[in-house]
């Protein structure tokens, strides 16, 4: 069920060749992601005409660079709010907005929660690797505890947010996780995600091998990867097991799916009843 | 061919239930084996229930606790007048039931030479050792014996496809009982007996679907007395040939040398060359697995699984 497609899909038919190779690191996981998110669009028949990527600053945020669509970067934090606009004007469009930890949940941590709130149509990628990798390793909202990084010398002592589950209490129609090693399983989620009708939030555990993993010990981006997955706990398996194994361990999978009403659909509604009323 | 009906029973199983008090060897020695989770405790469960119902002493001893590993399974169920020890010694096997075609394979030197009883499920379950050649059209190191080559060579041996059977009354699951009602033939118990002893292990839902799978199992036999009933279940053969050839595309210009493709290829077929660019270094274990391919940050790997008629083109 999810490589039926791995065959003829070729990633190079999606990214703007005269670009790569991109400016991520060696074993940055965001290439990955940005693979499984491409593979959702083959996946999918999106129309590259019809599909819009929005992103941010940081190195999640250039990501939308490499992607042969139409793509819009964005100043900090904002391509949220960029993205609400783009798709109450253009319902036709397929928004999705790619961003960091960094990116979305501080500078943006307004933006993500009241988009969640609204419930609009979008689909929102964030690619969370604990760490301002591109701006030289600073402490993220998403940092695990004790983990070093420039700004925290002694080891982090501020509690680090769970995105997913900060998204589902703002109210987001579709809230998932996964990690960069599972890569069908994450284009399964993220197709899932383009394809619910709400608001879609998926996070995706990345690695920053030369500058988190370097500074905190964490050997190359194939062992951090292999960390990631041992530190993860597939959601589906919460109700066949009965004592649930790595209990503290991060769900992952789809974690919330509710039908809210989308937020454009009421409001051109309430547009052309106005409409009608006043003519 | 098979020997007629007077041979089912058991050589040391009389037929009249005035046994004499004697020595051990007056149980009669039923061996069930399969695999984890295929019912093969519920099976002699059922059995050891109804030999003691009928006033027999019975032992029971098994090696369980596999279910999830796809392990191997065997319970041993010995009944008679007056039964010694809970194990049955090689060779002395009345009747091996099997629910799974290589686990019966495997526990065939326990049959009493001649005279036991072999009724095997062709049902194959593959454990993932006979599969590791990953190579797509590399052989598997599952038994390739099939029925009609293994019941040639037991006094009576039935090979049924009871998974099948099972599967057609929709519940894959009572493939275990339909085995019950074929070994129910063998034994002098009242086929209301069984039923009745079936009932109480079936979950309640599934009493019906299991009564009838516990008859047609019975028939099955039955009916293999009197005719030849088709067996034969060709063994597993892979392809021979794999079914496409594999050519990774390497791009050295945008390989960034992070070795994800080294490290996490389950194959170790690929290395850094001098250059610390991403090569193919043992093609002919590559199985085309497209790990390298996905988690390639850099894009840089492309597998292409080449149908073979399109290379002779």
């Amino acid at each position: 069920m999810y490589i039926e497609t791995a065959a003829d899909f070729d990633v190079t038919d999606y990214l703007r060749k005269e670009m790569m190779p991109h400016f991520l690191c060696p074993g940055c996981g965001h290439g990955i992601a940005l693979r499984a998110l491409l593979w959702a669009i083959h996946d999918l028949g999106l129309d590259r005409d019809k599909l819009a990527v929005v992103s941010g600053i940081g190195c999640a945020g250039r990501l939308s660079a490499y992607i042969d669509a139409n793509t819009f970067h964005v100043t900090h934090g904002r391509p949220l709010a960029y993205a609400t606009g783009l798709a109450l004007a253009r319902p036709d469009l397929h928004v999705v907005v790619i961003t960091g930890d960094g990116d979305c949940l501080a500078i943006g941590g307004n933006h993500l929660i009241h988009a969640c709130r609204r419930n609009l149509k979008l689909t929102c990628l964030m690619l969370n690797n604990e760490v301002y990798g591109m701006t030289g390793g600073q402490v993220s909202p998403t940092t695990s505890e004790t983990r070093l990084t420039t700004t925290t010398p002694l080891g982090n002592q501020e509690p680090h947010f769970d995105a997913c589950a900060l998204a589902t209490a703002a109210g987001a129609g579709f809230v998932g996780r996964e990690v960069t090693h599972h890569v069908p399983k994450l284009k399964e989620l993220i197709k899932a995600g383009l394809e619910h009708p709400g608001f879609a939030f998926v996070e995706v555990l990345s690695d920053c091998t030369e500058i988190f993993g370097r500074k905190n010990d964490m050997g190359s981006s194939s062992d951090m990867m292999m960390r990631q997955k041992s530190e993860i706990r597939p959601s589906a398996y919460l109700d066949t097991v009965d004592t649930p194994f790595r209990s503290n361990a991060l769900p992952t999978g789809v974690l919330t799916r509710n039908d809210r009403p989308e937020y454009g659909a009421a409001y051109r509604q309430a547009a052309s009843a106005r409409a009608g009323t006043s003519s | 061919m098979r020997d007629p009906v007077t041979t089912v029973r058991p050589a040391a199983w009389p037929k009249t239930p005035a046994l004499k008090v004697g020595p051990a060897d007056d149980a009669c020695n039923v061996l069930i084996v399969g695999v984890g989770g295929q019912g093969v405790i519920m099976v002699s469960k059922v059995l050891a229930l109804l030999a003691q119902s009928q006033g027999f002493e019975v032992k029971q001893s098994e090696v369980h606790g596999m279910a999830k590993r796809g392990g191997s399974v065997f319970s041993h169920v010995r009944f008679g007048k007056r039964v010694w020890s809970p194990t049955i010694p090689k060779g002395d096997v009345d009747i091996l039931v099997a629910l799974e075609w290589a686990e019966g394979l495997r526990w065939l030197p326990f049959l009493k030479a001649g005279s036991g009883i072999f009724i095997c499920d062709t049902k194959r379950i593959v454990p993932p050792f006979a599969c590791l050649n990953r190579k797509p059209g590399a052989p598997m190191r599952y038994s390739k014996e099939t029925p009609a080559e293994v019941v040639a060579h037991v006094g009576e041996a039935y090979a049924i496809d009871a998974t099948d059977m099972a599967e057609q009354l929709g519940n894959e699951r009572a493939a275990n009982v339909v085995l019950l009602g074929a070994l129910s033939t063998a034994l002098d118990f009242s086929s209301t007996d069984w039923e009745r002893t079936v009932a109480e292990f079936v979950p309640k839902k599934t009493i019906p679907v299991n009564l009838e799978a516990f008859r047609r199992g019975r028939g099955w036999i039955e009916d293999a007395r009197t005719s030849t009933p088709a067996v034969d279940v060709p063994a597993p053969t892979p392809a021979t040939a794999a079914p496409y050839r594999i050519r990774l595309d390497i791009n050295p210009a945008w390989c960034k040398s992070c070795d994800i493709c080294v490290k996490m290829c389950p194959e170790r077929c690929l290395i850094l060359n001098a250059e610390r660019i991403a090569e193919l270094a043992a093609p002919d274990k590559c199985t085309g697995c497209r790990l390298c391919e996905w988690l390639c940050p850099d894009f840089a790997i492309r597998v292409n699984l080449d149908a073979p008629e399109a290379l002779a083109r």
